[in-house]
């Protein structure tokens, strides 16, 4: 929304030494956020009003040769002998004796100032000399056609004044951030928004005399709410429209108030009601009255609001033809519908050359089903956009009357209704002073609290005091020095019981809350002074699963040399169906923005295969990638309180081998998390080989933490591979990280240091080519654990020369705390190696 | 004669001179044995200087500027890297542990309740709408924001209210929008909430605790300020600003996140009292910090995936 800072200075008295730049940071800070400041004054710079002192046609052309006269500006630019400046205009409305708007040579055409910055400049038209131009309103960024040029009323203005003290275009507007102020109807008008800067400043505010306007019933005129809810209030007046003439000079109210709020003059009817529209913030509509009564096909006029039926058509005045959804509130003369309520009138009323009568709407409709309508039929017209805020049913009538008033006095009304059947009540809100400065951490006297209430049109009425529960010191000072500043009394403020009168404008007003949120506002929270909350605190306690993560993020990134990722919660079914999970086991999202995401993925894992490609293509050739992240499937239910049970699952996909991906496991939960864990093969077909489908099971293992299964790891299923264009080999691993958040470290840390040298042996045993390497390796760990030495075990080689056997070799490591090891007990100990060896059909060589 | 030779000769003379010790009186030998002994000294480290440069004189000497040298394989560091928005998120958890706030996590699909209806919004309001959010065909939604938390982090530490002290909660979490993604709009992205209730919570408390975080976060004195907002669940309600820090340039106002003290329906919704309990709840975005610490430009690098964009951190 477009705010005009003089408009609200037409309102609201700024104190002496408050500067354009104060006043615009107090509104920024207290009333709405403020997107951008658009000064208006230099893009009117070299525009003045000119008349046309003679206008002769070229010949052959449609263009004029004027003579124009800007008074002492004339010298400024190149003069005819006789003083005058020449242009050549080609608007057919150019003519000798007008007052026109002359942009000057060196001027930037006003409508391109801060786009293309059109400079004009003197130039030959047809080999005549043209000094700048003559502009339409359109140029002067008024209007959005070219008409005709613009003519200047003469008791306006005099050859050579500026456009800018004429039409007091030496203006700041304000583009505020509408969603700012979503709970603020009163604030998209101009008097709203200016009690508002009123309050803020602290000065007295003119509430606005709002005319009487006596009900005529000349003509006879029915109105039928059929749904309270859905129209509060309806109001409307007939009268017969005065003859405007045809328009013919530009005026501050029909163009240049228009073009402060980015609003366009269409005819002097309709200019008139969002004139007073954008003054009050209550929309209003006119119906020709003969045409309202031909659609109803009855001889008096029978307005009747109600709900649109599914389906039911109507053409708007733009032409397009809807189909109305249930939502909808339609105004319809005797059912036959003539407006989509808050939105857009009908083609079959509309207000055009021939209308003599009028029926001028002021009503409020539901702002919930407005809002629908606007979404259902992407209107979004100013008007639409102050109904949907909820403009109060009380000041439909008043404005009404303030139109009426607005038409001048030979305005004959014919009729005037309101229908309003459940009036407005008062809103009364009691509060104490200590609640107010205790949620605030102020200390504010009552005065300034009833003085700033009273400002925005509350009423405040003190009742008896209270004991005072007084209000602590602040321990730091106020850290910002607003320059418009609050003067705090320095003795404990009283506390006082305050019985406030909400206005009928402020439909948001309801709770303390409310009526604290706007003292802080008006005084400025940057006035508040600042603490720390004094209570003590005690030890904080981190979610184990946020810490689980951080640790595991130094072990994964830092000492693994992983490459963290993130990607989206959500995946394709196309993405699920590759790597072989069921969509269905997914919670479906229904108005996803793309097919891409349309399913809460289940594992980590298919997100990170899918991201592996575009690395590969962009000339990563070995890397390791991991994500922590929220997963969830269907399948697992809901949880007590009836939300989807989620868990957090590692995913990591590692451009290698499964014996890679294997010891960086290994490492991450022995060495990292202290937690012994088991492999186990996934066997084809089995429920594990299900979960994690994306596994070549002969080529995979499931992670065991005590005979629990925390995750799974392995290559890649060949077509999963070939599905995703990648080649082997590819490991990844997906562990759940609930399943481990709660384990304590089962590996404790037993640091045991010899001062005695070590020995150290190799060990080769040959075992059949099918013995799996962990049979060997637990006879192994048996005797050495069995020694009561220290040792190292350290796998060395696996050489396979043919089909039949295997050679396995260890490097062993041995030291006593005690004594330095003699041959003899490291003989007996590799005797013993031996004997078990045998046991499982090794055979030590 | 090479120096070292010529320099042991020189010390043989000094040996020699030494014996002269005893022809002196008592009172001179002690000066004149710590002279020689000097002098033997110096005589001694320069020896052991010229004998460990000739230990030196075969080594080759490298071309510092190449990554190997001639023939030898190039040694390749293997270094990991840690997603900058966790890093950040994790540093933003640690500060308000520090501070004193208990941390738990934001959930990824929630409920209508805990989105709206437990934050005040009114059934049918176009606050509603103004989250626009994602929805499941059962009706659950992909939070928003971590305010989804709030009714939970209260019922969660309403005893420690109850047992005198206060709620001090922070929530961290992934968060969904649904809109198109450009360079300064991602559908998924990170906030951090506060929440914190007591006996005598107030605006004030609440900016001294946002002015206090983003000192500690930025490591400096800074001023914060505020402009009107409007949430259901909060009244008041405010945006707050914190003053550009000198590591960003300074100058100007950085909008940070938004605030205010929480709505009194929203406490009773979580059995709290509101005329016994105040509190105050603010939240504000991840990847908007680590943008403006590292100058990014563009919010789609954050889910990418992509290695060229984390191998820079």
């Amino acid at each position: 929304m477009l705010i005009s800072l003089n408009e609200i200075k037409k309102y609201v008295a700024i104190p002496e030494g408050i500067s354009d730049q104060d006043l615009i940071s107090s509104i920024g800070s207290r009333l709405v956020e403020i997107e951008e400041v658009i000064d208006w004054a230099p893009r009117y710079q070299g525009v003045y009003v000119a008349k046309v002192i003679k206008a002769t046609p070229i010949e052959g052309t449609h263009l004029n040769l004027c003579e124009i006269d800007a008074g002492a500006h004339n010298q400024e630019f190149n003069q005819l002998e006789n003083g005058l400046v020449q242009v050549v205009c080609g608007a057919p409305n150019v003519r000798a004796g007008m007052l026109a708007v002359w942009i000057t040579p060196g001027s930037i055409v006003p409508s391109t100032y801060g786009n293309e910055n059109f400079k004009l400049s003197v130039r030959k038209l047809q080999g005549y000399e043209s000094n700048g131009m003559l502009a339409g309103a359109d140029e002067l960024g008024f209007d959005n056609e070219h008409k005709t040029i613009a003519e200047i009323n003469p008791k306006m203005a005099q050859p050579g004044d500026s456009l800018i003290d004429v039409f007091e275009l030496d203006d700041l507007i304000l583009d505020v951030e509408n969603k700012s102020l979503t709970h603020r109807p009163d604030c998209f008008g101009l008097i709203g928004f200016a009690r508002e800067v009123a309050g803020i400043l602290g000065v007295d505010f003119q509430e606005p005399f709002w005319p009487e306007l006596t009900p005529v019933h000349d003509l006879p005129i029915g109105i039928t709410i059929t749904d309270q809810e859905l129209c509060p209030r309806y109001s409307c007046a007939v009268f017969d429209l005065p003859e405007y003439g045809k328009k013919h000079y530009l005026t501050y109210y029909g163009d240049v108030f228009l073009a402060k709020a980015g609003m366009r003059s269409i005819n002097p009817m309709v200019d008139l009601t969002n004139m007073i529209m954008l003054r009050t913030g209550q929309p209003l509509h006119a119906f020709d009255y003969d045409k309202l009564v031909e659609v109803g096909g009855i001889n008096k006029p029978e307005i009747i609001v109600r709900a649109a039926k599914e389906g039911e058509e109507i053409q708007l005045l733009d032409g397009k033809t809807i189909q109305c959804i249930s939502e909808d509130i339609l105004i319809t003369s005797n059912n036959v519908p003539v407006a989509l309520a808050g939105a857009m009138g009908g083609k079959n009323t509309e207000i055009d050359a021939s209308t003599k009568r009028v029926v001028l709407e002021s009503a409020t409709f539901s702002l919930y089903n407005l809002r629908k309508t606007q979404m259902a039929h992407g209107i979004f017209s100013e008007a639409i956009t102050r109904f949907t805020k909820g403009q109060p049913a009380a000041m439909t009538y008043p404005v009404l009357a303030e139109t009426v008033a607005e038409m001048g006095s030979d305005l004959k009304v014919l009729a005037v209704a309101d229908e309003w059947a459940d009036h407005q009540k008062q809103n009364v809100v009691n509060i104490t002073t200590d609640r107010i400065n205790s949620l605030l951490g102020t200390d504010y006297s009552v005065e300034m609290i009833t003085k700033t209430l009273e400002n925005v049109g509350f009423e405040v009425e003190e009742k008896a005091d209270l004991p005072s529960k007084g209000i602590s010191e602040p321990s730091e000072a106020s850290q910002s020095k607003s320059r418009i500043e609050v003067s705090s009394s320095t003795k404990v403020a009283q506390n006082v019981n305050l019985r406030v009168l909400v206005p009928i404008w402020r439909t948001d007003i309801h709770i303390k809350e409310d009526v604290i949120e706007e003292v802080g506002r008006l005084l400025g929270y940057d006035n508040i002074p600042l603490t720390l909350p004094k209570g003590e605190f005690n030890g904080t306690q981190v979610s184990p699963m946020l810490a689980l993560k951080t640790n595991l993020r130094d072990i994964l990134s830092d000492s693994l040399a992983m490459h963290e990722v993130l990607t989206y919660s959500f995946v394709s079914k196309n993405l699920l169906e590759r790597v072989g999970q069921d969509p269905a086991q997914s919670y479906e999202i229904v108005n996803s923005i793309s097919p891409e995401l349309q399913c809460f993925r289940q594992q980590i894992v298919p997100s990170l295969i899918d991201k592996v490609r575009e690395n590969v293509k962009a000339g990563h050739k070995k890397f390791t990638i991991y994500e922590m992240n929220q997963v969830s499937n269907r399948q697992n239910g809901l949880s007590k309180e009836e939300t989807p049970i989620l868990t957090t699952d590692l995913g990591i996909v590692c451009l290698g081998d499964f014996y890679e991906l294997k010891t960086k496991i290994f490492a991450l939960m022995e060495r990292g998390l202290k937690i012994d864990i088991e492999y186990k093969q996934i066997a084809p077909g089995s429920e594990t080989a299900k979960l994690y489908s994306y596994l070549e099971p002969v080529r995979s293992a499931e992670i065991l933490v005590n005979n629990h299964r925390i995750g799974a790891f392995g290559e890649l299923r060949a077509a999963v591979l070939r599905k995703f264009k990648l080649e082997a080999p590819i490991a990844v691993a997906e562990v759940e990280l609930d399943q481990i958040v709660d384990l304590e470290p089962t590996i404790a840390v037993d640091v045991k240091m010899s001062k005695f040298p070590s020995v150290e042996r190799d060990l080769t045993v040959k075992v059949a080519a099918d013995m799996p390497f962990g049979r060997v390796s637990n006879a192994l760990y048996g005797v050495m654990t069995a020694s009561n030495l220290i040792y190292e075990v350290e796998p060395a080689s696996i050489y396979q020369a043919d089909t039949e056997n295997k050679n396995l070799s260890f490097h062993l490591k041995f030291s006593s705390l005690e004594h330095t090891l003699d041959s003899l007990e490291i003989s007996a100990i590799m005797e013993k190696i031996t004997v078990e060896m045998t046991k499982i059909g090794a055979m030590v060589i | 004669m090479s120096e070292i030779e010529k320099l042991k000769v020189e010390l043989k003379n000094i040996n020699a001179e030494y014996a002269k010790i005893k022809t002196l009186p008592p009172e001179e030998r002690g000066e004149f044995g710590r002279q020689m002994n000097a002098k033997k000294q110096a005589i001694l480290r320069q020896i052991t200087e010229l004998e460990e440069a000739a230990e030196s004189e075969n080594v080759e000497p490298i071309d510092v500027s190449a990554p190997c040298a001639p023939n030898q394989p190039i040694f390749k560091l293997d270094l990991g890297s840690k997603h900058p928005l966790m890093v950040e998120l994790d540093r933003v958890v640690k500060i308000y542990s520090d501070m004193g706030f208990n941390v738990m996590e934001s959930r990824q699909l929630d409920d209508e309740f805990h989105m709206f209806d437990s934050l005040n919004f009114a059934q049918g309001h176009p606050a509603r709408d103004g989250y626009d959010t994602f929805r499941t065909s059962e009706g659950f939604i992909p939070p928003a924001h971590t305010s989804t938390m709030q009714h939970r982090a209260l019922k969660k530490y309403k005893k420690d209210l109850e047992n005198g002290g206060q709620i001090a909660v922070v929530i961290p979490g992934r968060v969904f929008r649904n809109e198109d993604v450009d360079a300064t709009h991602e559908h998924t992205f990170y906030q951090c909430e506060g929440v914190f209730v007591s006996k005598d919570a107030n605006m004030g408390q609440m900016f001294g605790v946002l002015k206090r975080f983003f000192e500690l976060y930025y490591g400096q004195k800074l001023n914060i300020k505020t402009q009107p907002g409007y949430f259901p669940f909060t009244e008041p309600s405010a945006e707050f600003l914190i003053e550009k820090p000198a590591a960003l340039g300074g100058k100007g106002w950085l909008e940070m996140g938004g605030c205010g003290m929480i709505h009194p329906n929203v406490l009773k919704t979580a059995g709290i009292d509101p005329e016994q309990y105040h509190g105050f709840a603010w939240g504000g975005g991840i990847d908007r910090l680590v943008m403006l610490k590292y100058g990014l430009n563009d919010v789609r690098y954050f889910e990418s995936g992509k290695l060229d964009f984390l191998e820079e951190f």
